[in-house]
């Protein structure tokens, strides 16, 4: 039993990178040690910032052996009258380089043949990994990539060393220009001195006494440790999330944390302001409510006192800059940035940000039968919520991911009513797939109106998306105004409301430019919401917009997806839609020319269907209008059965034209069932 | 006896440092630029396939950073220190740390830590991959892989590191704010920059004239044009140097919207880009290598 170390050097990794990319790097060595049939005991992924790797313990040294049989002539021909072997035999030996001992006698079907049975030794476990690892570092992928010298590999940070340690034997292959050893390098705050290794077992101690936890979960148990114990000390409770201790874990080799303080006064500044200046400055987790943080460093003890020191400096002269911003738009209020926004274009061609908040304004009358709406909030929130982009504090690069949030601020110390300020607060929620969405519903209205007027203001500006190309992530917002739609159960037609948004532009789009777009973000949210692809099809060829009714008109779909009469509703509309392919306008039902018996049921069912459908949809019953729809099946059925359509008599055949198209009609109003995919369709035709 | 780490003898102690290295040792730029990349020892030597490691001072222009004076870590002018190797050596990262450790500080008992930061420079056509460098939290050093420039890939990758002067320095004294640093022994930042600052700061705000700058703006760039297809590369490229201040000083006015910005960067790099391929076209001729 041997032990293989593979340890990666580079240059600081990007931190996002490290985790994924290591674990890829020891699930491909686990891959190719089964797939080449080399047992081992353990293995183990390492990542620092500047290393990653794979241990195995316990291989070994060779793939299992492998027993093979190659058939050889019939033993007839193998060997003659005295058992002497042929000469058809002797060749068969040499040539597969048999000894006479490994010879075997087979009976098959076709007779009793002979056979070479033999053991083929594995290869060397050594002999493998060095001609594989190479091909596997080759082999791990990456969205960002760089060169760093004249051999352009591709890797996201240079290669500096590589330890390929099997035992006491390092690999040797050369990979990046660099070539694979027994020397690993230290925490560069330890010293610049590199770390000799005799064999792998010694690695994970020799590299800690380099300043180097080399295992990412006994740091990960370190920095949580460290960071309790800190809080514990400052009776705080420290404001963390998993993704910023994995952060840390990323960008640490060898914790140690330090207790930093800022002045109390800074405490005044809102909790959003203190929470982005520290997070700006790397690993500082704040003790919520008091005016330390903890700060998780990399590097030896001593240097506490200036990390310290050096920190809080930093922090200071941040804050200070925060408290001013801060300072001075307080003393210019609200409404005088409202002012200001008179003189800021919003998007070229597309009036001022002053404009933009008048337009929202008066959007928001689209609102006004939405239920628990307050539209003097609404409009007043409207008016005030771009105003926060004049001010300092979100002027400045390091802060403007807190407009909305200032605004708020602004809003109640200039006397705002608390309704207007949270709305204002929360408008630009969510920001991105996943986020949190804004808790008042007024906050949400306004959301909607402003991402749609920045749909739109975007397809105005010769600014639409296509491809990668999305300068305003006008993607985003629509779909973020689907979510909110659906999430509120707000009853608001996308389509009216574009055109509602084109009107207060006075501009105009290309028709169809609007609704194509919301096809595509309400398919594609329809799909994140587990529909499949033709259901979400079939709604919305007949969908009028809303958001809310058509999640329900799909979730009535799907549950009915699984029934036996589902094959025969879709079939039944596929059979009209077939007919009505070419024809361009229906006329009307004309009651003296409906003569056929068939013909006659079905208008009759029709007419008795219609108004009962017509009051279900109203009331969003939509499992009780696909039984409707299912019961004219059978008279579907008989038409086609007995009377012929394209028949001579011209008058008679628009006439019967009109019945099937009225039938149609009635299924689109809930969806275009034709859509939808039958399994052995076409066999079945 | 405590050695003072005075601003003068930083910039000397660097200079020699890197000359120990191998870098020629360079001079600032004869115009203004706003990072040390935009001087001709950077932006066209990295361009061709020739080794070039160079060390200079560099007077960094930000008319947009001014603070009339007012912040200690914020100025319309400051001193950078920027190396470039090329090819990059493969150990750039521990001379890095050793040139710190050169300057006094003490690897044991500071925190270095090196921050992803890619780098770009829209108006050069320029990007690459690296770090900013903080010093116990305080970013002192950008530290880039270049790997495009004037918008073509590049055939050697460069090393730039970039180190920004007085914020070192104020480590190494121990003091928070720029202005207390000492220049020399008598001298400090401040007495030789306060009032220059709250100058600059007032005249990029306030006085600098909109409708001149923008003329100049056209006329550089008219200039460059012309002296390019006279095939004239560091001619040409001066004067793209020149376009890029005069946006700069129009930014700082507030002159410029959202999307104006987009359309100055757009034709400053198209003068860069058109620089670059200038260059490397005669220097290939030189060198004897065809172009196509």
């Amino acid at each position: 039993m041997i032990d293989f170390l593979l340890e990666i050097g580079f240059e600081e990794f990007p931190p996002r990178l490290l985790r994924p990319a290591a674990e890829d790097l020891t699930k491909r060595i686990q891959a190719l040690l089964k797939e080449k049939k080399v047992f081992f005991r353990s293995i183990r992924t390492i990542y620092t910032p500047r290393r990653m790797g794979t241990i195995v313990l316990g291989l070994s040294r060779r793939q299992k052996s492998q027993v093979i049989e190659i058939q050889g002539p019939p033993k007839r021909f193998a060997y003659d009258e005295k058992g002497k072997p042929t000469e058809k035999m002797i060749g068969f030996m040499k040539t597969n380089n048999l000894k006479a001992s490994e010879i075997i006698c087979k009976r098959t079907k076709k007779g009793d043949y002979v056979c070479g049975k033999t053991e083929i030794a594995g290869a060397t476990t050594e002999s493998i990994l060095r001609s594989n690892i190479p091909l596997i570092i080759r082999g791990l992928e990456f969205e960002k990539t760089m060169v760093w010298n004249e051999g352009k590999v591709r890797f996201p940070r240079p290669i500096r060393w590589i330890i390929a340690l099997l035992d006491r034997k390092p690999l040797r292959f050369d990979y990046a220009g660099v070539q694979a050893n027994r020397y690993s390098w230290p925490n560069q705050h330890f010293s610049f001195k590199p770390i000799r290794l005799e064999k792998p077992r010694e690695y994970m101690n020799f590299l800690r006494h380099g300043g180097v936890i080399v295992d990412p979960n006994e740091r990960k148990k370190i920095i949580m440790t460290r960071i309790k114990q800190a809080a514990d000390k400052s009776k705080g409770k420290s404001v963390y999330s998993d993704d910023m201790i994995e952060e840390i874990n990323c960008t640490t080799e060898y914790p140690e944390v330090v207790t930093g303080t800022f002045d109390e006064h800074y405490m005044t500044l809102p909790r959003e302001v203190l929470m982005t200046v520290l997070r700006a400055h790397g690993n500082v987790i704040w003790i919520r409510d008091t005016n330390e943080y903890i700060y998780v460093f990399s590097a030896k003890k001593k240097a506490l006192q200036n990390v310290k020191t050096g920190y809080e400096r930093v922090i200071e002269s941040r804050l200070n800059d925060a408290y001013f911003y801060y300072q001075n738009d307080m003393k210019n209020g609200l409404q005088n940035m409202l002012m200001q926004t008179k003189n800021m274009t919003w998007l070229e061609g597309l009036g001022s940000l002053y404009q933009k908040s008048l337009r929202l304004q008066n959007f928001s009358d689209v609102y006004r039968a939405v239920p628990g709406v307050d539209l003097d909030v609404l409009k007043r929130a409207a008016l005030l919520c771009k105003a926060d982009l004049l001010s300092e504090m979100v002027r400045e690069k390091e802060f403007t991911s807190l407009q909305g949030i200032m605004g708020g601020y602004y809003a109640l110390a200039s006397g705002e009513d608390e309704a207007v300020a949270s709305a204002i607060g929360e408008h630009y929620l969510p920001r991105y797939v996943g986020d949190s969405v804004p808790r008042s519903l007024n906050g949400a209205l306004l959301s909607i109106a402003d991402k749609l007027d920045g749909v739109v203001g975007a397809y105005l500006s010769g600014n639409r998306p296509s491809g990668s190309y999305d300068p305003f992530a006008v993607r985003r917002n629509g779909y973020g105004v689907i979510n909110l739609l659906d999430i509120f159960g707000i009853e608001l037609s996308l389509f009216e409301a574009g055109t509602k948004i084109l009107e207060l532009h006075t501009k105009r789009l290309d028709g169809g430019v609007l609704r194509e777009f919301f096809d595509e973000r309400m398919t594609r949210y329809l799909q994140d919401n587990g529909y499949r692809y033709d259901e979400i099809k079939a709604v919305l060829a007949t969908w009028n917009g809303n958001v809310p009714d058509t999640k329900k008109r799909c979730d009535a779909l799907k549950s009915f997806r699984g029934s036996r009469e589902f094959v025969k509703l879709v079939i039944g509309q596929k059979r009209v839609r077939n007919i009505l392919k070419n024809l361009r306008t229906a006329g009307v039902v004309d009651g003296a020319l409906v003569r056929e018996p068939a013909e006659k049921a079905l208008v009759h069912v029709r007419e008795k269907v219609k108004p009962n459908l017509e009051a279900m949809i109203e009331r969003e019953n939509y499992a009780e209008v696909l039984k409707m729809l299912l019961e004219m099946r059978p008279a579907i059925d008989k038409f086609f059965d007995d009377v012929l359509v394209m028949c001579d008599d011209e008058k008679l055949r628009a006439n019967r034209l009109a019945i099937v198209s009225s039938i149609n009609d009635l299924f689109s109003q809930y969806a275009d069932f034709s859509q939808i995919v039958i399994e052995g369709e076409k066999t079945q035709r | 006896m405590k050695k003072v780490h005075t601003f003068e003898n930083v910039i000397i102690n660097l200079k020699h440092f890197w000359q120990k290295r191998g870098c020629l040792i360079f001079e600032p730029y004869n115009s203004e630029v706003g990072a040390g990349t935009f001087n001709p020892a950077t932006f066209l030597r990295i361009l061709d396939r020739k080794p070039w490691n160079v060390c200079y001072l560099e007077i960094s222009k930000r008319p947009r950073d001014g603070r009339y004076a007012k912040n200690p870590l914020r100025f319309q002018q400051f001193y950078q220190c920027q190396v470039i190797m090329k090819p990059s050596p493969s150990d750039i990262q521990q001379i890095y740390l050793e040139s710190l450790e050169g300057l006094g500080v003490k690897l044991k008992e500071h925190e270095v830590r090196f921050v992803e930061d890619d780098w770009e420079s829209p108006t050069l056509g320029a990007w690459g991959m690296g770090w900013e460098v903080w010093l116990d939290g305080l970013e002192v050093t950008q530290f880039t892989y270049f790997q495009q420039a004037g918008g073509m890939d590049l055939q050697i990758v460069p090393v730039e590191i970039t180190y920004g002067l007085e914020r070192i320095t104020m480590i190494l004294q121990g003091v928070s704010s720029v202005f207390d640093v000492k220049w020399n022994n008598t001298l400090t930042w401040g007495d030789v920059y306060r009032l220059s600052e709250i100058e600059y700061s007032k005249y990029n705000f306030e006085s600098a004239p909109t409708d001149m700058l923008s003329t100049l703006f056209e006329t550089y760039e008219k200039e460059a044009k012309r002296l390019f297809d006279e095939g004239l590369v560091y001619p040409g490229y001066d004067h793209t140097i020149k376009c890029s201040h005069m946006f700069n000083l129009l930014e700082a006015r507030g002159a410029i919207s959202i999307s104006e910005r987009a359309k100055y960067i757009g034709r400053v790099r198209a003068l860069a880009n058109q620089a670059a391929l200038l260059y490397l076209n005669k220097e290939n001729e030189q060198a004897g290598i065809s172009n196509d």
